[in-house]
């Protein structure tokens, strides 16, 4: 007997449609299958109409959260194209917007991580702080989330004397609350418990399953395109790639805290080495680059973003195809969910490992599940399931 | 190992099975490789060559033939393009070589409707179920329209 | 028109529950309808709730452009909300279909599938005229 309990986000955590079908064997899950079709909107073929300039607003809604980085890699792709050069002080003025995003997103994924596992007061406090740099952006580009920073041949507004002051001072706030949740992240049971041993996923497993992004750094593999295939000013900024060799769900949250530390250090270092200069080079508005084609890639806040164009000469695009992180990360994900040998997944576990990966396309889906014992089969909501493994770790402690 | 040397390492091995190579900026080498060895070479650069990671695999429809573009590395990036004819969209399936590519090759058959021999899973991945079959969106020849209103 | 009547629609103006779905959307209009609730806007000091289940809730909010495949899901939402019910599309993308312009498998606007009693814009939304648009919709239902 099955029945279907229909979709109601309660807290929105990422709620974009998504399908799992997990069969269980008791409390175990053994295997899962994922459906991805409901976010699907047919942008690829959206690009092939638009001419390159327009092209810049598709790609910024592709993904609101990391809008900075789909922008910077199709301007980039088109930059590559034409074989222009931007001048320095747009590619620091980039990197700043850039990081500062970064920060936002890794804040953002942090309340919501702390709310999957049940600690209201840890995303509220994180959300209210992640407010400050929403304010920052704003002052800089005009718009708090989908910012239109960036276009071809460099960026929109320049930063004033004023804008710096209040990017330091803010910074210096940031990373003492940083430093703080990563205290609390470190040293409160809750965590600890839910967050040590699950979600396992071994190196070997990481590199042939080619997960991207802090999820391959959380198996102590060192790789990032920041460092790996320098583009706009990280090959003059320096910092370091950070990885943790634990591979749980643990590893993966202490990655992201120690990155938000080292993108606060980075825009201060871009600050006191700011080029002075032209922040544009003017481009027509409809912009004609000869045949070829292009591959551009960024480290997005998930993990490596991959956009590649094929141009005929015309002023539209002939072929445009974004390869986002998260799908990238797709099987890993699923050799995380299913159990095998010693290693045991519950259903208790599910939001958090799914959570873990930073998902772009949503964990408020319908989850279903096929208990093969008892021949039956029964849906929950994404809150229903997080309800029922809150209640559980209760019963526990 | 830098762009110049894995083009002539390539061309050593593969002697006139690759048709044509270009270094059109830093860290970035396009490679077009004859159908027949497109799955050894992508085998030499994971393996011997140890870049390890396939970052996408893309499908186009150049007017008159598909292209199938697998994108490898992970400092340089490798594109290898194979050219395959329209009656007979047909290609090995790297799969066996390398795990990770499943999902890109069943949003390559879904949207382009290439298909990938070999491929274990190959069927809808991201167009919805009531889409009808055999009508492929990224074809230069479908025309892009909204669904009609429903009030 | 009886106190009853008038009581009832007082009430249910004061506290209007929310459910909250997103039809395939980019996320930034989602995380600012999220944001409304942390502290700094704090959309509970109005009697609002983000409730998890259609059966409970008064006003559906809808972001993004309405998918194919969601379609039959967003359907079957609102036909199990209890009369009386009201949708507010936040968001450019849920009014007009927003920057999705000949991407084939977006409907052109939220109303197309369902009718809209409110429409926010903004590509996304601000926190603070998500407030005013579901304030403005307690006060019309407390009139009728």
């Amino acid at each position: 007997m099955s029945f279907y309990i229909p979709i109601g986000p309660q807290h929105p955590v990422h709620p974009e449609p998504l399908l799992m079908k997990f069969k269980v064997e008791g409390e175990q899950v053994i295997d899962v299958e994922i459906n991805v079709s409901y976010t699907h909107r047919g942008i690829e073929k959206g690009f092939e109409y638009r001419d390159y300039m327009k092209g810049i607003f598709l790609a910024e809604r592709i993904c609101g959260i990391c809008n900075a980085a789909h922008t910077l890699c199709y301007t980039q792709n088109i930059e590559q194209l034409l074989g222009k050069e931007i001048p320095p002080r747009a590619k620091y003025l980039r990197l700043i917007v850039e990081e500062l995003s970064r920060i936002h997103s890794h804040l953002l994924w942090l309340g919501l991580a702390a709310h999957q596992i049940g600690f209201e007061t840890l995303f509220m406090y994180v959300w209210r702080d992640r407010e400050k740099v929403l304010d920052l952006l704003e002052t800089i580009t005009g718009n708090r989330v989908v910012t239109a920073y960036n276009t071809i041949g460099g960026v929109r507004r320049d930063i004033t004397p004023e804008i710096e002051q209040k990017i330091r001072k803010s910074l210096d706030y940031l990373e003492e609350r940083t430093k703080y949740f990563k205290k609390v992240v470190m040293e409160e049971p809750t965590v600890l418990v839910r967050t040590q041993n699950v979600g396992i996923l071994k190196p070997r497993e990481a590199i042939e399953l080619f997960a991207v992004g802090p999820v391959l750094r959380a198996s102590g593999i060192k790789h990032d395109i920041r460092a790996d295939d320098p583009y706009i000013a990280h090959d003059e900024v320096p910092f370091n790639v950070v990885t943790y060799d634990t591979c749980d769900v643990y590893a993966r949250i202490l990655v992201r805290v120690d990155e938000i530390l080292e993108c606060i250090n980075m825009v201060r270092y871009s600050l006191d080495h700011l080029p002075s200069g032209e922040y544009r080079i003017r481009m027509p508005v409809i912009v004609r680059p000869p045949p070829g084609e292009s591959v551009s890639r960024v480290e997005a806040p998930r993990g490596e973003l991959l956009h590649y164009v094929r141009s005929d000469g015309s002023d539209k695009p002939y072929r445009y195809k974004v390869r986002t992180p998260t799908l990238a990360n797709i099987p890993s994900t699923a050799r995380m969910l299913t159990s095998r040998g010693d290693y045991i997944v519950y259903i208790a576990d599910i939001p958090i490992i799914f959570g873990s990966i930073d998902p772009c396309l949503c964990c408020t889906g319908r989850v279903m599940f096929i208990d093969i014992e008892k021949s039956k089969s029964w849906v929950w909501t994404y809150n229903e399931l997080v309800r029922y493994s809150l209640k559980r770790f209760e019963r526990h402690d | 190992m830098n762009e110049e040397e894995i083009i002539n390492i390539l061309k050593e091995k593969f002697g006139d099975k690759i048709v044509e190579c270009k270094i059109p900026m830093k860290r970035r080498v396009f490679v077009e490789v004859s159908k027949e060895c497109y799955k050894d070479v992508v085998k030499f650069l994971l393996h011997d060559l140890d870049m390890k990671h396939v970052e996408a695999i893309t499908g186009v429809d150049a007017k008159d033939h598909f292209e199938v573009i697998a994108h490898i590395g992970y400092g340089i990036s490798v594109s290898v393009k194979v050219k395959i004819s329209k009656d007979e969209p047909v290609i090995d399936s790297i799969c066996d070589i390398a795990r990770g590519v499943e999902l890109y090759e069943r949003e390559a058959y879904d949207l382009l409707g290439i298909v990938f021999k070999g491929n274990p899973n190959l069927k809808r991945f991201i167009l919805p179920e009531d889409w009808p079959e055999g009508v492929y969106p990224l074809r230069k020849d479908y025309e892009a329209e909204h669904p009609k209103p429903l009030r | 028109m009886g106190f009853t009547e008038k009581m009832i629609r007082w009430a249910r103006g004061r506290s209007p529950w929310i459910l909250f779905f997103n039809t395939g959307a980019c996320n930034a209009c989602d995380i600012e309808v999220v944001a409304a609730l942390t502290p700094r806007y704090d959309l509970e000091r109005f009697g609002l709730l983000l409730k998890g289940s259609p059966r409970h809730a008064d006003i559906l909010v809808v972001t993004g452009p309405v998918t194919r495949q969601v379609r039959d899901r967003l359907i079957r939402i609102y036909n199990q909300m209890p009369e009386p019910k009201f949708v507010v599309a936040a968001g450019t993308c849920a009014t007009s279909g927003g920057a999705f312009w000949k991407c084939y498998n977006v409907y052109e606007s939220l109303d197309s599938v369902i009718p809209v009693d409110a429409y926010i814009s903004g590509c996304p939304v601000k926190p603070e005229a998500v407030i005013q648009a579901v304030n403005l919709l307690a006060q019309k239902i407390m009139k009728g």
